[in-house]
């Protein structure tokens, strides 16, 4: 049966710490901008928490989200690429093919998370940043649209070896950088599919609930959180 | 290119000289009659009105939509690729490609059929007077049998014969 | 009919394709300075960036789709005058309709760069062509891109031709009037046109064909256009009403552009006696019944979003209402429903300068329109933690200011190598009166000796 990437975010645990955007920036390539084009809106963060306040002081709650690319299953970014950048693939990801885009960057409008980034300019990385650069990604020149991709790079090492291994991939060595790094375990990635795996059995939780989710994309990232999001939702 | 006609001001002169030719016993697909606007109020300039040019561009319209039908779901189909969820060949957005080509073959059908049966652009050599840009009507013969014979048909009061 | 009066047509609408005054010289060198300065704008963001526009996280789109919609719905001038009047036959158009599908052309040939400036990478815009690329892979036929790429390029071939066609029989008048290079640039545009009746019939039955097909095309393409917003689930964009609410904004706006062009041409070329006071009545009549419908559609998006109260819509409505962007929303509401109002609905006010004034508004109150559906629907997105905000940068203004000035420096250019009142339309504009004239007059032989108004003509001069 084919693999169905899904994933967990349990908000209970959280903290914001933001190791996961760290880490995803040193694993993708994501080019890092000056101060003056990140004050202008340019800085590409493929998985960022949105943090809220909710209350007065004393009683201040603040609340953590991260948000990433929900790889939908009904995304409305694909369909509106006219040269087929972005598209569903058989694993169930939105992929974003780098060489068909022409940066038209109607997916980033199209999107409701507003998870889409645009190179607005060719990327660089002041030294010694650039000697870190991941080998096994891509860099993507000016115009370009880049999104969050579940560490596609990762997915396909491990079919392969899997593969040529002939046995299936086992559930929580195959992780994204951002569930890799996370000191707290919230992120917690797998396969859909397998009934048993970590992820399915936490997206059948009743703590789940999904992003946007009357907007009707499907989106395939369970957030799990005992308290209820919205404090009126609490009385 | 031999030929004889007449510069009227007025169409009504015109029209007369166009009987006067019939009378003459000229055929009426020899009678050339050339004006700077369409005089479709008049009988000469009903000539030549018959045509096929809307069925034309009905037929191409019909071939126009049927050819994309066919190009957009081969294509579509030969690379399927998913997005958002929908159909591959989904028939509400392929129509509104279908119709815009519809519509462009309805167009250049009927100006290709205008360019051919109107016989532009043409290298000239026919019966030509650079006066009917001033407002004159042209009414004349080319390679006639007996010029001589259709001069008088012609010289009717308000005109002016010329022959080349 | 009128041998004198045809003369004198003539003359005057060939006289500004031989004779250049010194405003044209000026007009030209003011307009091509400031498309130059757009061009090296243009070529400045080519080489640095697509960054050096304004646009950001999360406004992804901003002043040039403004720009884009804002030209093609100003082309829809043209087909409105042309093609509709021409359907119900209403004379009035003749003097009309060739400045009516210049400015068509002209927008839609502007307004078709902008794609292209707005790309990430506009060396690659070629991949929208339907073609089979590399791996044989054709365009998504189910973008909306994909779509306009279609439908602009249908309107503007089909504007093209229909704008060429009925140009032919007066590049033949020109040339048979012009000596040198003239003669020799004319004979060639006149594709050796003699004015046969079969000629004229196949003319006039191809501009009647194309005017048919025409129509639906430009009601298609700004329904299209308006579908690259509908077409997300953009808070205020995911609504069914764009479609026709762009298509009657093109229209309202395409008239706006009209008025000014047609009053802009009757002072540079002294066509008082062909562009009638007539001609703007009516016209600032048809801008009023556009702002009257602009108000309508208008007033039916918004009530339906106020109603229905959901808070991602709202958080857009407001800002546009009473938030950042009140301003530009007041703004526009006076400049394309009260000042039109109040301007073109008293007939004392509907002089030509009235008109003019009120033009200027709408198409003022228009840009605003396009950019107040695009940017506050992006900044205020269903997630609070990405709205975003926009400001424009030098680069996107002087692209924009190219473009205004390239629409004029077309029009002049055209202007003076092409006789801008159709001659032929209007000559057989005039037989066509007095023909109806005649029918209406009783037809005893004492008053047709009256009816026919070049009876002395004929009986006089004969030459």
């Amino acid at each position: 049966m084919a693999y169905r990437w899904g994933m967990a975010v349990d908000l209970d645990k959280c903290t914001g710490c933001e190791a996961c955007v760290t880490a995803c920036h040193a694993e993708n390539n994501i080019p890092t901008v000056s101060a003056q084009q990140a004050a202008r809106g340019r800085a590409m963060h493929w998985i960022r928490v949105e943090r809220y306040y909710e209350g007065d002081f004393p009683d201040v709650r603040v609340k953590f989200r991260p948000v990433l690319c929900q790889h939908c299953d009904n995304a409305p970014c694909e369909a509106v690429c006219p040269t087929y950048a972005a598209h569903h693939n058989e694993d169930g990801l939105n992929a974003q093919v780098y060489n068909r885009c022409i940066g038209t960057r109607y997916c980033a409008n199209a999107c409701s998370y507003n998870v889409r980034f645009f190179n607005f300019f060719n990327p660089e990385w002041p030294k010694p940043l650039h000697l870190q650069l991941n080998p096994d990604v891509s860099v993507r020149e000016v115009g370009v649209m880049e999104k969050c991709t579940f560490c596609v790079q990762r997915i396909k090492a491990a079919k392969t070896a899997a593969k040529a291994e002939k046995r299936a991939i086992v559930d929580g060595v195959l992780q994204p950088a951002c569930a890799q790094a996370c000191p707290t375990t919230a992120i917690v990635f797998g396969d859909l599919n397998d009934p048993e795996s970590r992820v399915a059995r936490l997206a059948r939780s009743p703590r789940g609930t999904k992003l946007l989710e009357d907007l009707g994309a499907e989106p395939k990232i369970t957030y799990l959180s005992k308290q209820p999001w919205y404090e009126s939702d609490a009385r | 290119m031999k030929g004889v006609y007449g510069l009227y001001a007025d169409p009504h002169v015109a029209q007369q000289a166009v009987n006067n030719l019939r009378a003459a016993g000229v055929a009426d697909a020899d009678i050339t009659v050339i004006s700077s606007e369409p005089f479709e109020h008049f009988e000469f300039g009903h000539r030549d009105a018959k045509t096929a040019m809307p069925w034309i561009a009905a037929g191409a319209a019909g071939l126009g939509l049927v050819l994309t039908y066919y190009l957009l779901g081969a294509s579509q189909r030969a690379w399927p690729l998913v997005t958002s969820g929908m159909p591959i060949a989904p028939n509400w957005t392929n129509l509104i490609i279908m119709f815009e080509m519809t519509m462009l073959s309805a167009i250049i059908a009927t100006v290709l059929t205008l360019l051919v049966t109107a016989g532009i652009p043409s290298r000239g050599g026919k019966m030509y007077d650079p006066e009917v840009s001033d407002g004159y009507i042209l009414v004349g013969v080319e390679n006639p049998a007996d010029a001589s014979k259709l001069e008088p048909a012609l010289a009717i009061d308000g005109g002016r014969v010329k022959k080349t | 009919m009128n041998r004198t009066l045809d003369k004198r047509t003539a003359d005057d609408l060939v006289r500004p394709l031989f004779h250049t005054s010194v405003w044209f010289y000026a007009v030209v060198l003011a307009a091509g300075t400031v498309v130059a300065c757009g061009a090296g704008a243009w070529g400045y963001q080519l080489w640095y960036g697509i960054g050096l526009s304004g646009k950001r996280w999360p406004t992804f789109w901003a002043l040039y789709l403004t720009n884009f919609v804002f030209w093609i719905g100003i082309s829809h001038a043209g087909t409105l005058i042309s093609a509709i009047l021409r359907l119900v036959n209403a004379g009035w158009r003749r003097p009309v309709t060739r400045c009516a599908e210049v400015i068509t052309v002209f927008a839609l040939m502007i307004g078709a760069m902008f794609p292209i400036i707005h790309l990430g990478r506009p060396w690659l815009a070629f991949w929208l062509f339907p073609y089979p690329s590399a791996r044989e892979i054709w365009p998504n036929f189910r973008s909306p891109l994909a779509w306009d790429f279609f439908a602009i390029n249908t309107y503007l071939t089909g504007s093209v031709l229909f704008l060429f066609l009925p140009m032919i029989p007066d590049f033949a008048l020109v040339r048979d009037r012009s000596t040198g290079w003239r003669r020799k640039l004319y004979g060639t545009l006149a594709f050796g046109w003699r004015g046969t009746t079969k000629q004229w019939n196949r003319l006039e039955m191809a501009m009647q064909i194309m005017a048919i097909a025409i129509l639906p095309v430009a009601v298609s393409v700004h329904t299209i256009v308006s579908f690259d917003f509908s077409m997300a689930t953009v808070p205020m964009w995911h609504s069914t009403i764009f479609g026709p609410y762009f298509v009657a904004g093109a229209i309202f706006s395409g008239i706006a552009g009209l008025i000014i062009a047609m009053a802009a041409l009757r002072k540079a070329l002294h066509l008082e006696h062909y562009l009638l006071s007539l001609h703007f009545q009516n016209l600032g009549k048809l801008l009023l019944l556009m702002s009257i419908l602009w108000g309508y559609f208008v007033f039916n998006e918004r009530l339906t979003v106020w109603y229905g109260n959901e808070p991602s819509e709202m958080a857009v409505f407001w800002a546009t209402q009473r938030g950042a962007y009140a301003p530009l929303y007041w703004t526009m509401v006076i400049c394309n429903f009260v000042l039109p109002l109040a301007i073109l609905t008293n007939p004392y006010t509907r002089t030509i300068v009235g008109c003019v004034v009120a033009s200027f508004g709408v198409v003022i109150g228009m840009w605003l329109e396009r950019f107040l559906i695009i940017v506050p629907s992006l900044t205020h997105k269903q997630l609070p933690y990405s709205w975003g905000t926009y400001t424009p940068t030098p680069v996107e203004l002087f692209i924009m200011a190219a473009t205004f000035a390239a629409m004029v420096l077309l029009y002049a250019l055209f202007a003076k190598f092409v006789p801008i009142i159709s001659i032929w339309e209007l000559k057989a504009g005039e037989t066509e009166k007095a023909h109806m004239v005649k029918l209406a007059s009783a037809p005893s032989t004492q008053h047709q000796a009256a009816a026919q108004p070049d009876a002395s003509l004929r009986a006089g001069a004969s030459s």
